[in-house]
């Protein structure tokens, strides 16, 4: 019933995935990027890497402007109007945060000490999963399906292991033997590395109001 | 015709006023255009009218026997009533000031149905306590259904936005339905109409009022139910539709914009909030209060306006 008035809200739904699986490539590319970066050092492939992140980035801005248009057309109800352009809005900050750090690696040739490389590793690693959880958490937002609070509390728990992570490794660095300006610099990448996982926390804990809020 | 001029401006103005309580939500917060709504709302109206007006015409014609001429000072009067108390800022309700202005020509004619005017007085008081226990039913159990349901987010979007566009339709029928014995059931009991002919007219005034007046009323009365969740306005137009059928069912003409501020009380009651201001209620109470022996007064200011004779010495 009513179909012919819900064209917007179809086409909405579709550019939301788009946005989903945009940033799932998005992220694919930081990782990949990242993990040459750490293994191969700044090279051509890690130079390509980023042009290939920056490249899902801007689609990704390209899908928002879209879904913000229709927005503004009056698909959907107002309260859902809102709390969509509030999740992306909350969302874009983490691909901002990838190509961030990119650009940091490249732009101030930064190399990571061995001996920081493997905790260096594992923060990225487990950033990248809340990540992934949390593309999964609002999928099931939008589905209307169980498992949030599972997913919420698994970016919960990995959002503190970075925090953990981070904080040894500033202790590290700044125990090192390195030059003050290099260990100012690795420490400005840390903070950067621990914040993505910080937002995804951020981004779960608002799919979880939003779920609670949609129960009358 | 032209006697009838003082029921259509009754029907226009209460077409006008009374369109945003069935569209005002959605046409408020953009979610149907507000073409798509009149469009709707005059077609429902004039619908209503006609398959379920006549009880209400029946009511209204029966309350005191008027001649062509005093059913001419009932809708004047009873249209006049409603402009002050508007300009008052006063929320005035029609089917009241209709009845006060019959009553005033009731006094005239010393002749008034005191058991259909009873009936019509406890179905005023009936339809804010109505419409909180319809609210009160109509979201719990719908909200039970709303819960269970296996709907993706935008399913859900699209089923409250199709809810809101079919609970306003079901509202505009009836307040075309109960509302227009208002505007032209004292022309029935003059002898001036039939019922059939009091209902199309009526209707058609009111849809008129909707289609040309109703867009600001709707925007501002829209705006204070956007507050509420889109599920709770949802239910508050179908609590007001409901409450506003069973009095026509009932036969008596009731105010739509009380029983949706009923309804709105309702969700209060059941979310612990207060959703009308102390400031908002005491001025609906003071309208509810004032309308009628406003429009009694006016009615019988006019019948012996129009009765002074010149008597040269």
């Amino acid at each position: 019933m009513f179909g012919f008035l819900f064209k917007k809200e179809k086409q909405l739904e579709s550019l939301i995935y788009q946005y989903l699986e945009n940033l799932g490539k998005t992220q694919e590319h930081f990782l990949k990027a990242m993990d040459t970066c750490l293994d191969d050092g700044i090279c051509g492939e890690f130079g390509f890497l980023i042009d290939q992140t920056h490249k899902f980035e801007s689609k990704a801005d390209e899908i928002r402007d879209e879904i913000n248009y229709l927005m503004y057309s009056r698909a959907l109800i107002p309260e859902s109007r809102e709390d969509i352009m509030n999740l992306i809005e909350q969302v874009e900050i983490i691909p901002r945060i990838f190509e961030l750090i990119l650009h940091m690696i490249r732009t101030q040739k930064l190399k990571i000490p061995e001996a920081f490389m493997f905790e260096v590793k594992e923060l990225i690693r487990i950033s990248v999963e809340s990540c992934e959880l949390m593309i999964k958490q609002i999928d099931l937002m939008l589905k209307n399906r169980h498992g949030i609070r599972a997913l919420l509390s698994a970016i919960d728990h990995n959002e503190s292991h970075c925090d953990h992570i981070e904080r040894g490794l500033m202790f590290k660095v700044f125990d090192s033997e390195l030059d003050m300006v290099h260990k100012l610099q690795l420490k400005e990448l840390i903070v950067a590395m621990g914040e993505i996982s910080d937002q995804a926390d951020r981004v779960s804990r608002r799919v979880n109001i939003l779920t609670l809020k949609r129960r009358v | 015709m032209l006697p009838l001029l003082g029921g259509v401006f009754l029907g226009w103005s209460l077409g006008a006023n009374d369109a945003a309580n069935c569209f005002g939500s959605a046409v408020a917060s953009r979610m149907v255009k507000f073409r798509l709504a009149a469009g709707l709302c005059a077609l429902f109206v004039v619908i209503g009218a006609l398959a379920e007006g006549r009880a209400g015409i029946e009511t209204l014609k029966d309350l005191t026997p008027v001649n062509l001429e005093q059913a001419v000072v009932i809708t004047v009067a009873a249209a006049l009533t409603v402009s002050i108390l508007t300009i008052l800022g006063l929320p005035a309700s029609t089917s009241q000031a209709a009845v006060g202005a019959i009553l005033g020509i009731g006094f005239f004619n010393q002749e008034i149905n005191l058991a259909g005017l009873g009936k019509v007085v406890a179905c005023w008081f009936g339809t804010p306590i109505g419409a909180v226990l319809a609210a009160l039913a109509l979201y719990r159990s719908l909200g039970a259904i709303y819960n269970r349901l296996p709907i993706t987010l935008f399913q859900s979007d699209m089923l409250l936005r199709s809810g809101l566009i079919a609970a306003g339709s079901y509202a505009s029928y009836t307040l075309g339905a109960n509302n227009v014995a208002n505007a032209t059931a004292v022309f029935v009991g003059a002898g001036t109409l039939s019922v059939f002919a009091a209902a199309l007219i009526g209707g058609l005034s009111i849809a008129l009022g909707v289609l040309t007046y109703s867009r600001g009323v709707m925007e501002t009365v829209g705006r204070k139910l956007v507050r509420l969740d889109p599920f709770s306005a949802l239910v508050v137009v179908l609590a007001g539709g409901v409450t506003v059928h069973f009095y026509t069912l009932l036969g008596v003409p009731v105010s739509t914009s009380q029983a949706v501020i009923g309804a709105v009380l309702g969700i209060g009651i059941i979310k612990g909030a207060q959703t009308i201001k102390r400031a908002t209620l005491y001025g609906i109470l003071s309208g509810w209060f004032l309308t009628p022996p406003i429009a009694c007064f006016i009615a019988i200011c006019l019948h012996f306006a129009i009765h002074l004779k010149y008597i040269p010495h």
